[in-house]
């Protein structure tokens, strides 16, 4: 199966994001569960115990907990990139261990499509000297042209 | 908890004590202790009030120590546990009736307090990084 039949994009950072400063590019990240639902046990020990120490590691992130009570839909931690990039992850049946570990995956990612990057590199700046071409290091006669230049 | 207290009547029943059963059934306040759990503080005079509540029950028959009295009768135990719940408005629940075996049991129970709301309620009271907000 070649690469043609999914999307594929060029590897880049947002905005040369890390060339000078370093902006964190996860703008939020928003725990939707249920305060009773049996798979939303590891969401709720994460809000009782890790959650402020996440807050309190990444302050540039806003971690909004939103509990709805009664039956609803599964819990699931949206995030909401820079770019505009809203990601859901389900938590269902996770720990609260797993949650942080994925917060924290989360908060480390561009908004960016996970999708096939075409090369593992990237720069804006190829060449220094100037790229090699075939007349390089030829003497520059051979690219003049001019009424001077006859054949004798 | 009705049927708990019910179900010590019945056994008092069998046990054939006519008199003591008239003495319950004319005290309905202490047939039908108070349904839900909500939260419950041990008062400070807990040891006193219930140090007086099992010489009342027992009677001359309490021992030395009045927190190793044991509570194998039913009647006085019911009795204690009744007087207990219609003072304290907080009652041991069903399923540990079993592990209330002397008064030194009940005092145990009637001392851990009894937490009623959310946790998640209470942690939005509390002090948060200003990064994160609950609903």
């Amino acid at each position: 199966m070649t690469g043609r039949g999914s999307p594929s994009r060029f590897l880049t950072a947002v905005l040369h994001n890390g060339v000078g400063r370093y902006v964190r590019q996860l703008q939020r990240l928003q725990l939707l569960f249920s305060p009773t639902a049996a798979d939303a046990r590891g969401a709720r020990q994460f809000v009782e115990e890790a959650a402020q120490d996440f807050a309190r590691q990444h302050p540039d992130v806003v971690l909004y907990v939103s509990p709805h009570s009664g039956p609803g839909p599964a819990p699931v931690l949206r995030a909401e990139y820079l770019n505009g990039t809203v990601r859901d992850e389900l938590i269902a049946s996770k720990t609260s261990e797993e949650i942080m570990q994925l917060a924290t995956k989360l908060a480390n990612q561009s908004g960016l499509d996970i999708i096939r990057i075409r090369k593992p590199f990237h720069t804006d700046n190829p060449s220094v000297q100037g790229q090699w071409h075939p007349l390089t290091n030829k003497p520059s006669i051979l690219t003049v042209q001019g009424p001077r230049l006859q054949p004798q | 908890m009705c049927s708990g207290a019910s179900r010590e009547e019945e056994r008092e029943v069998e046990a054939g004590q006519a008199v003591p059963e008239k003495e319950e059934s004319s005290k309905p306040s202490l047939i039908h202790p108070p349904p839900r759990r909500r939260s419950y503080v041990p008062p400070e005079d807990l040891q006193s009030r219930l140090e007086c509540h099992v010489r009342e029950v027992f009677g001359p028959s309490v021992p030395e120590d009045w927190q190793q009295a044991p509570l194998q009768e039913n009647r006085l135990k019911y009795r204690l546990l009744a007087r207990l719940v219609a003072e304290l408005g907080h009652a041991v629940p069903n399923s540990q009736l079993h592990c209330m075996r002397r008064a030194g049991d009940v005092l145990g129970f009637y001392r851990t307090p009894v937490k009623d709301g959310t946790e998640i309620g209470e942690l939005a009271a509390t002090e948060l990084p200003p990064n994160l907000k609950i609903v």
